[in-house]
């Protein structure tokens, strides 16, 4: 009876040993195999693991066919994407992946999908830690920009896609450019190839004195204009209608079909970390071929929305744009958790349903990581509530969302496409 | 002159008393002292009765106690020590009862090679102590070029991970326990904070007698708070005058000297002087990614030299005091001098750009005072303290604005700046410590221990490029305070040690919250305070003469340490949220000694725990990944295994392997306020070795080229087992971050002139291979040194 139990002690004892063993390290890749070979296009997916034991990981990559249905994990699948932060861009059928490094230069990788719908990585190039970056003609532009009033310069990049490296710099003095009597410096929101032109929107910033993004400046919109590839500063054009137009890394600036500008403020100005503006969060205009802002044109988002904030926006085509929305002004950079189908045409705001209730939601992707198809009918988002991770598909007719792919293991960064390379 | 072993392996049969053969009638006990012919005690000496099986040792004093029983009529009493000739005594039960023996030994002209390990000498006597210790005899090393964390590197259990060559930061990890987990003393004194001029990786082997590793439970004797273990370095003991200098001259033009004096009198006045040196240009050659600074390409794979990484450190220990008084065994005042630069040349990963002119300078300037006395007030009661305060600065210099790559280029930038941050901040940080300890053998068997260390901190600077900036005005101040009471029963052939300690931890500090004003900072003083109690239990029982086991249980607590909450200023950011970090320890394992044929002996040691720890603290990268930062995490288990074998012949060869395997896993279930299981639970802890061990082997040829001259020849290797750095369940194998598998293979060559003069070569990384730590930043490769070591007293 003894010995008995002692051979089934050792069984347990061995089992347990081999699942452990089997079970360790993720040493299993199921990217091998299975592949299909006729190439698809493939959606891929950046996912960062938890939040509390990130551990220096940004995301996995994961790439899947489909978004609207089944799970996708990044157990033992996805490629490591190393750094606390990373952003992502898609041009030319290329995935740049950069580093974010918060002062630092860091690496940008960069993918492309072979013949077998495989992710590739095509090289590797050290770029300075930049604060906006955006596709313009073949190029992407690059520019990090100074927070501080002591050294008011932000210098540009041009990133030549086809070669993956530098091939043209230069420098912005952006206290010059800003033009305040106290000083303050211009900060641009983001970058918009509008037309054959560079528009930089900018909020002004004290860069100092325990202030350091407060402005004494709350009610006013600015947008420099550059042309491309010189980078020689056109004008500045101003709007007194509403506060400045972006956000802290985030896009306020995007052209319809017809090249005409719209520009979204979110009206989060701050003096002494308090919300100092005094404008509504609205949504306005520079028509194609001017350089001014069409007075005519002023679209009141909280007085649309009963009270609510943009906080980021996706545009879709035709004048249509998800706007995501927040109730309460508490920081600059909160963002929304509310999305609603924005008519700019129209002046229109609907609520889309289907989607989780705001209070369930923990996060959701910056609109610009959103995915928007190339037909412009659907819009893929990621949302993570307490019960996992999921992206949505928003239906533009309809204005409906419905729940699709699950993704486990991870909240969801960003949403792109690449197409196979022959 | 020769330095005193004991080789009488048999002894510790004979010291372990076999149940069967005690009788109670009739006890009585042998006493006596042994020194040699100029009257100094012989310490470890063994005195045994071959006849019944039973022996002690001399203890440090020289003195000894041998209870017997009154049955047989008279016994041969044999003394045996290293180095001197064996001396009999023939006592009788029944007129020599309770008197106590003068016994003077001659010495002997006995090689000095024979030394070697086995027997019981010291390193054996602590090792049967009921805690996990491994004691590394340190002056078996004395002929390498080794610092003590390069010592320390070879010991099962211990991986020292270190950020490139010499001076560069070293943390040790000790069964899945990394950093400050695991505390170090030296001579019994807590070395947490004695600056950069005074550390593992600066500390010469020479100056270490032994080094004795603590694994899991520590004695309340060495005070503080260590949660893993603790590594106790016991330099001298100041038995006789000595007199030793060594100089060795190695790649990347590395240079290391240093002089050990001792005097002691007759009278028993002593004075000892340390001094030592380290230089090193530390450029070794590295395998890395550079970046072309105007087009951001990258080279990967190119093989540049590091060229920004030159340490130096010069260091003066000074005691004076007397020894063996009647009113204090030792009483030494002391001061310890130094200074050290050091350039830094990496960032926290070995990916980033490097820094071509970010420096540090710092010097150490401490007065300490120690104080020993055994049967203090009454017989048995032992005290022993300490007390030292740190009054040396550290300077950071981080003034060129510039960016460079691995080749040297730099882009330079407008204006004022720095590589990371502009600065000159110039520090104190004011660190003292008391620590006082007392052993009280209240009966036989019984003994009680209380132990107090006392931690202060006070960081305080300035820079002058910012001398109006509020930020270094703020409090950076933090006391510590452990008091643990103990109390050991110690059988024949088992003992037990119980114990309590409280944890007291006070960190005083601002934070910058905006202030009504409008436009400034209003800094908002804070104080965070800690008391906490821990308890455990330590048992070791002999289940034979050759048998050894050992159980250990502890409820523990791991303070943060100042650096971790304020900063080291170089490649660690401060975490003034850092919490304690609570553990659950347990601890069993088994040794055994097997001696066969003629001289040669075998050693195995096995040893399991497992840990249950709450706010684990570990290091991670900073949110800009340029320096690390202790970070707690949730819930962390861990279950591992240590084994140990040696080998032994006579005085000729020597071999032993030692593995360590762990399984550190994250315990906490739900992140980030989701109800789903977290990703990551029950995944293993990324950035930490898991399977490692060492080899070792040695053959001593003797008599070559002249009596008494000997060669050495020495091998050892090391092994890591393949890591990732990021959380190993997450991602596909191909592309994912991790350091490789790494075997390092170390050369050395010794050759001993009549026991005066040594010559070492040494050959380490012999297969140039590559070698990673810390996140992967690079060390170096195939590197020789020869070194040259008289000992003239």
């Amino acid at each position: 009876m003894i010995k008995q139990s002692n051979y089934y002690f050792g069984l347990l004892l061995g089992a347990a040993l081999l699942t452990a063993c089997s079970s360790d390290d993720g040493a299993t890749n199921p990217d091998e195999g299975g592949e299909n070979p006729t190439a698809e296009p493939q959606y891929l997916i950046t996912a960062t693991p938890t939040t509390a034991g990130s551990e220096g990981v940004a995301d996995y990559i994961l790439s899947t066919e489909d978004l609207t249905q089944g799970s996708i994990s990044t157990d033992g699948n996805g490629v490591e994407q190393d750094g606390t932060y990373r952003y992502y861009e898609t041009h030319n059928n290329k995935f740049f992946s950069f580093l974010y490094g918060q002062g630092n230069p860091g690496a940008v990788t960069t993918y492309q999908l072979d013949g077998k719908s495989k992710l590739q990585k095509l090289s590797d190039f050290q770029a300075e830690t930049v604060q906006a970056f955006a596709p313009v003609n073949d190029d992407i532009l690059m520019i990090k920009i100074s927070r501080n009033a002591e050294s008011p310069f932000a210098y540009w990049y041009q990133l030549d896609t086809e070669a993956s490296q530098f091939t043209a710099e230069g420098q912005i003095n952006t206290q010059e450019l800003a033009n305040k009597e106290n000083g303050e410096i211009a900060f641009f929101s983001w970058i918009t190839q509008v037309g054959d032109k560079v528009f930089l929107p900018y909020f002004t910033m004290k860069a100092c004195c325990n202030d350091s993004w407060g402005t004494d400046y709350p009610d006013e919109a600015n947008i420099a204009v550059y042309s491309y590839p010189e980078m020689t500063l056109e004008t500045v054009i101003h709007d007194n209608r509403t506060s400045f137009i972006g956000r802290y890394f985030n896009n306020g600036l995007s052209v319809d079909e017809n090249g005409d500008a719209y520009a979204f403020s979110s009206a989060i100005a701050t003096t002494n970390n308090e919300v100092s503006t005094t404008k509504s969060s609205s949504v306005t205009r520079i028509k194609a071929g001017t350089l001014e802002f069409d007075q005519d044109y002023l679209f009141d988002l909280e007085a649309a929305s009963g009270g609510y904030y943009l906080t980021d926006h996706t545009y879709v085509g035709n004048g249509k744009v998800i706007g995501i929305f927040l109730e309460e002004k508490t920081s600059s950079y909160a963002t929304g958790n509310r999305f609603a189908l924005i008519d700019l045409h129209n002046q229109t705001l609907d609520w889309i349903t289907g989607l989780p209730s705001p209070e369930n939601i923990l996060s959701v992707t910056n609109g610009m990581n959103s995915y928007v198809s190339e037909n412009k009918t659907n819009v893929f988002v990621g949302i993570t509530t307490e019960t996992g991770s999921f992206i949505y598909n928003i239906d533009i007719a309809s204005n409906t969302a419905t729940q699709g792919i699950e993704v486990q293991g991870g909240q969801i960064t960003a949403i792109n496409k690449l197409n196979p390379v022959k | 002159m020769h330095t005193i072993f004991s080789r009488a392996l048999f002894l510790l049969c004979a010291v372990v008393c076999s149940l069967s053969s005690f009788s109670q009638q009739n006890q009585f006990t042998v006493d006596g002292h042994v020194r040699d012919a100029n009257g100094n005690p012989i310490i470890g000496a063994s005195v045994i009765i071959e006849s019944i099986n039973k022996g002690v040792s001399t203890d440090e004093n020289g003195y000894f106690s041998l209870p017997l029983n009154g049955n047989a009529q008279a016994y041969s009493l044999n003394v045996i020590s290293l180095g001197f000739k064996q001396k009999s005594i023939l006592i009788d039960s029944n007129t020599t009862l309770n008197q106590s023996f003068d016994i003077v030994l001659e010495e002997s002209s006995v090689d000095l090679s024979e030394v070697v390990v086995s027997g019981k000498s010291i390193v054996n006597q602590v090792k049967e102590k009921a805690f996990n210790v491994n004691v590394i005899d340190a002056k078996k090393l004395h002929n390498t070029t080794l610092d003590i964390g390069g010592a320390l590197n070879r010991t099962s259990g211990i991986r020292v991970r270190e950020s490139g060559g010499v001076g560069s930061d070293m943390k040790l990890s000790l069964n899945g326990f990394t950093g400050n987990q695991v505390r170090f003393f030296i001579d019994g004194i807590p070395m947490d904070n004695f600056g950069s001029s005074f550390q593992l990786n600066n500390i010469p082997i020479g100056l270490a007698e032994r080094i004795e590793v603590y694994k899991g439970v520590v004695p309340i004797g060495l005070g503080g708070d260590a949660l893993g273990g603790a590594i106790n370095i016991i330099t001298n003991t100041f038995k006789k005058s000595h007199l030793d200098a060594s100089y060795s001259f190695g790649s990347f033009n590395t240079h290391r000297s240093m002089v050990n004096a001792i005097y002691v009198s007759k009278s028993g006045f002593t004075a000892q002087l340390n001094a030592y040196q380290n230089y090193s240009d530390n450029d070794y050659k590295i395998e890395v990614e550079t970046a072309d600074l105007q087009t951001g390409e990258y080279y990967p794979n190119e093989i540049v030299r590091r060229f920004h990484d030159r340490y130096h450190n010069e260091t003066v220990i000074a005691n004076i005091g007397v020894v063996n008084k009647t009113y204090a065994d030792q009483l030494l005042f002391g001061i310890t001098l130094g200074s050290n630069f050091k350039e830094i040349q990496t960032r926290a990963r070995a990916d980033s750009p490097p820094y071509g002119g970010l420096h540090r300078k710092g010097s150490i300037i401490m007065p300490s005072l120690k104080y020993i006395k055994n049967d203090f007030i009454v017989k048995g009661l032992n005290a022993r303290i300490n007390a030292n305060i740190n009054l040396g600065r550290e300077q950071n210099i981080d003034t060129l604005h510039r960016r460079y790559n691995w080749l040297g280029e730099f882009i330079e930038y407008e204006g004022p700046g720095g590589e990371r941050s502009y600065s000159l901040y110039k520090f104190k940080n004011n660190l003292g410590i008391a620590t006082a300890s007392f052993d009280y053998k209240f009966a036989d068997k019984h003994a009680l221990a209380l132990s107090n260390t006392l931690n202060t901190f006070n960081r305080k600077g300035e820079d002058q490029l910012r001398p109006d900036n509020q930020d270094y005005e703020q409090p950076r101040k933090t006391m510590k305070n452990i008091i643990g009471l103990g109390y050991g029963y110690e059988a024949d052939n088992w003992n037990v040690n119980v114990f309590t300690k409280h944890y007291f931890q006070q960190n005083k500090f601002s934070l910058a919250l905006d202030s009504e004003t409008p436009g400034e900072l209003m800094y908002h003083k804070r104080t965070n305070t800690f008391n906490f109690l821990g308890y455990g239990l330590a048992l070791t029982h002999f289940i034979n003469d050759d048998l050894q086991i050992k159980a250990s249980f502890e409820k523990s607590y791991r303070m943060p340490e100042n650096e971790e909450l304020y900063g080291d200023l170089i490649n660690l950011e401060g975490n003034i949220d850092l919490k304690p970090e609570k553990s659950y320890n347990y601890n069993l394992g088994a040794s055994y000694w097997w001696r066969f044929k003629n001289r040669q002996h075998l050693y195995f040691n096995i040893n399991g725990f497992y840990r249950d720890a709450s706010d684990f603290i570990r290091p991670v990268l900073n949110r800009n990944q340029v320096m690390q930062v202790m970070d707690n995490l949730g819930s962390v288990t861990n279950v591992g295994v240590e084994s140990e074998i040696k080998y032994q012949f006579g005085n000729r060869f020597s071999a032993g392997v030692n593995l360590t395997y762990q399984s550190l896993r994250n315990n906490t279930k739900y992140e980030g306020g989701q109800t789903t299981e977290s990703a990551v639970y029950r995944d293993r802890i990324p950035n930490m070795p898991y399977l490692y061990g060492n080899a070792d082997m040695s053959y001593t040829f003797h008599d070559v080229g002249g009596v008494n001259n000997s060669l050495t020849i020495g091998y050892n290797m090391l092994y890591v087992h393949a890591f990732y750095l990021y959380w190993p369940s997450r991602g596909s194998a191909e592309g994912k971050y991790g350091v490789p598998e790494q075997i390092a293979q170390d050369l050395n060559l010794t050759y001993t002139w009549k026991n005066d003069l040594q010559f070492t070569l040494e050959c380490r990384n012999i297969f140039n291979k590559n070698l990673y730590d810390n996140f992967s930043i690079q060390k170096p490769g195939r590197s020789f040194t020869g070194k040259i070591k008289y000992t003239f007293l």
